[in-house]
């Protein structure tokens, strides 16, 4: 981009004109920046703008490729709101199911000069903004910029338009105006960082480890607040639940670290907390996964089971308002005032003193333990029940990796982590594929099916909920390989030079 | 990337009319499209407005030490770029024999942009040649246009035979092209030709003055004549390509 305060956008306008270029009438524009609440079309660099000018479009831009462009009659929430195609695709393959958030909206007076070859084609395209708005305030510094469209191919071309425009005694001035007005308005592209690993010392006290380490779990119960209320997208919801369960397993962690009679009262009501949201986000699951899980059963089937999904949205409705209640509620305020209060205290315990990077290994150790000692009880003839248990564990151990992930080595941890994900997928399947089939059965004992439709539907369900339990039979026979590959030699040294890295302070 | 190639051995048919149309709704659609121009006779190059000019020529486009990336040019249309063509094309046989894989070279050089696009629409000569397997080696499925006449099915029936005889074949997506409805043989044979080949895509491109003004204003229908029925019918040719690409 390119600007100079002496001048004014009619006056480079005017010198375009006399140097040959082809400049079009001023015309409002209105451009938007969009991303997710946590930045994925950033981190994947790519740059998703809704653009009104003549008409309304997106574009969807990465370095090196040509932005593709889609006409849309309303500004999009999802992926999913696209017509089918490369765009939609490429979209959804970067933010799931995560809503699209507008960043940064710049409005503009806009006009576009171009210069045209022998062909009588553009070789290449400067745009002035004037008038330049972010979110609706007019910018003061700059009023007017102008930006270089250099087209593939014509390099030359831009190398000669850059020269004519520092000619016109114009000079550099950042990358593109939506970058220009987010750095305006004080907004991190990077989007909000809901990592539970924070910056942690291991000759620290462990009491102030492990308050560091709950604050930034309490950050992120706060960020999701709002998404969650809203139901502006199922990943709020999501993300605010595995926070208070992150808060539960380090708070039972804290053993020793915290008095009981402190800790045990807050791990209650966050207990709560957990099954009060659990309602809400089971049937986000069932929503988020209806399509994946009824594609294998036919487009006759899928026809068929429209009802149920129906019925499941409707009661998703009615989970997420009482969500909403629970959030609003006295109790759900008074718990996290009360627990902002007591993060900001001291520390007054028997183990608080001791160095964190002791405590942590000493839990670790004690959890992986733990966690080999009941995997190696289940056979064949198990009950679901010790799988589920089993699951448990695996989610403390990681819950202990990821949020300490500051005392230990880097390398051995992801290493780990990769170990240990492996098994959790297959027990989360076996677990989910149970859970998942036992609530559709529920579901559907008060589904309102007309006598026409009821037989066939019910039987659609039946299919359903047969594929559910063979996904399931399979996590189940899956289960005893991957656990010995857990339960290996490897995964022993891994552990050990992951203990090696704590100590080594 | 999905690649297609208009093609038939038959000339004057509508494969770059179809090419360049195409190439423009599937933009319109989101996608990043690469047309290649193949065809010496530049017919698209001149349509994109670009000059026919090929660095080089085509030796150093195709050759054992070419590339695809230095050709490629921004058109007017966008999110549509071009390979332009020159007349260095007539001897691309004689080129993608020199390499070592001739019939995997076109796919080759389309794998170093794939990242770049998200269909590649080859614009063919009319030929069946070392050219033609290699387009049939990189193309994911063909787009045949075919004129309702008496000739038509032998024609598709040979590209079908030859074909047969590939490892991995390209689907055949035939459509009816330049079809005047006036005439009592196009409405015959657009029914039995349909009924013989169930493939064939439903839309029909019927000839039209847009099509025609093409030319003259180096446009797609969709800028000559954005509400006219040959703008519709391409909108609606590309619609069903896209469903049987992504469905």
């Amino acid at each position: 981009m390119f600007a100079n305060r002496d001048l004014g956008a009619a006056d480079v306008r005017a010198l375009l004109a006399r140097a040959g270029f082809d400049v079009r009438v001023q015309r409002p524009s209105r451009r938007t920046l969009l991303d997710t609440f946590d930045g994925r079309l950033h981190a994947a660099r790519l740059r998703l703008e809704l653009r009104d000018d003549d008409l309304r479009e997106l574009i969807l831009s990465e370095g090196g490729s040509p932005p593709a462009h889609v006409a849309v009659e309303a500004e999009p929430t999802f992926a999913a709101d696209l017509p089918p195609g490369p765009f939609g695709g490429r979209l959804s393959s970067v933010i799931g199911v995560r809503a699209l958030l507008p960043i940064v909206t710049v409005t503009a007076q806009r006009s576009v000069a171009v210069r045209r070859d022998a062909q009588g084609k553009n070789e290449v395209a400067v745009v002035v903004d004037d008038q330049i708005g972010v979110d609706g305030a007019r910018l003061d510094c700059p009023t007017w910029v102008v930006s270089l469209d250099e087209l593939e191919g014509y390099a030359k071309a831009a190398q000669r338009a850059t020269r004519l425009l520092v000619s016109f005694g114009l000079s550099e001035c950042g990358a593109d105006i939506l970058g220009m007005a987010a750095v305006a308005k004080g907004v991190d592209l990077h989007g909000y960082d809901g990592s539970p690993t924070v910056p942690l010392e291991r000759g620290e006290s462990a009491g102030a480890g492990f308050r560091r380490v709950l604050a930034n779990l309490a950050n992120d119960i706060d960020a999701n607040w709002v998404g969650s209320v809203g139901d502006i997208d199922p990943e709020f919801l999501h993300d605010l639940r595995v926070a208070v369960r992150r808060t539960r397993s380090v708070l039972a962690e804290g053993k020793g670290v915290f008095p009981a009679a402190e800790r045990v009262p807050f791990q209650s009501e966050f207990a709560w907390l957990g099954r009060a949201t659990g309602g809400a986000r089971d049937l986000d699951v069932h929503v988020i996964g209806w399509d994946a899980a009824v594609r294998p059963l036919g487009p006759s089937a899928r026809l068929l089971l429209e009802p149920v999904r129906d019925h499941i949205s409707g009661l998703r409705r009615i989970e997420h308002a009482n969500l909403a209640a629970v959030l609003r509620s006295d109790r759900y305020r008074d718990l996290i005032d009360g627990w902002r209060t007591w993060l900001a205290a001291g520390d007054a315990s028997s183990e608080s003193d001791r160095p964190l990077g002791g405590v942590v290994a000493d839990r670790f150790a004690t959890n992986q333990r733990r966690l080999v000692g009941k995997g190696r009880k289940i056979g064949p003839g198990s009950p679901p029940e010790d799988l589920h248990a089993l699951r448990k564990e695996t989610k403390k151990l990681r819950y202990l990796l990821e949020c300490f992930g500051g005392v230990f080595a880097s390398k051995p941890r992801r290493a780990f982590l990769g170990r240990l994900k492996s098994l959790q997928d297959n027990l989360g399947e076996h677990q989910d594929t149970e859970v998942h089939a036992a609530q559709l059965l529920a579901v559907c004992e008060d589904l309102p099916l007309s006598d026409q439709t009821a037989a066939a539907t019910l039987l659609a369900v039946g299919r359903l909920t047969e594929h559910l339990d063979r996904r399931r039979q399979a996590a189940r026979d899956a289960f005893a390989r991957r656990f010995a590959d857990y339960d290996s030699k490897q995964t022993r040294r891994n552990c050990d030079d992951l203990l090696r890295s704590v100590s080594g302070s | 990337m999905k690649v297609l190639a208009t093609y038939s051995i038959k000339g004057g048919v509508g494969k770059t009319t179809s090419a360049v149309n195409l190439a423009h709704e599937a933009s319109r659609a989101g996608a990043r499209v690469l047309v290649w121009d193949l065809d010496p006779q530049g017919a698209a190059t001149y349509l994109f407005r670009v000059k026919p000019k090929v660095k080089g020529g085509a030796a150093r486009m195709v050759g054992a030490k070419g590339e695809l990336a230095a050709h490629i040019r921004a058109t007017d249309v966008a999110a549509v770029h071009l390979v332009p063509a020159d007349l260095s094309l007539r001897h691309l046989d004689l080129h993608l024999d020199d390499t070592k894989r001739p019939t995997e070279r076109l796919a080759s050089l389309l794998a170093t942009v794939a990242r770049h696009y998200d269909v590649a629409l080859l614009d063919c000569p009319p030929s069946i040649s070392l050219a033609s397997e290699s387009v049939f080696g990189a193309a994911d499925a063909l787009l045949v246009p075919v004129i309702p006449a008496t000739l038509s099915s032998r024609a598709l029936n040979q590209i079908s035979r030859f074909l047969d005889g590939l490892p991995s074949p390209p689907d055949v997506l035939p459509y009816f092209s330049m079809v005047d409805r006036r005439k009592r043989l196009h409405r015959e044979l657009t029914v039995s030709l349909a009924a013989e080949w169930p493939g064939f895509l439903t839309t029909i491109i019927a000839n039209a003055s847009a099509i025609e003004r093409m030319g003259p204003k180096r446009s797609s229908v969709a800028t000559v004549a954005p509400k006219g029925p040959a703008a519709r019918a391409f909108h609606d040719l590309w619609s069903e390509v896209a469903v049987r690409l992504w469905a």
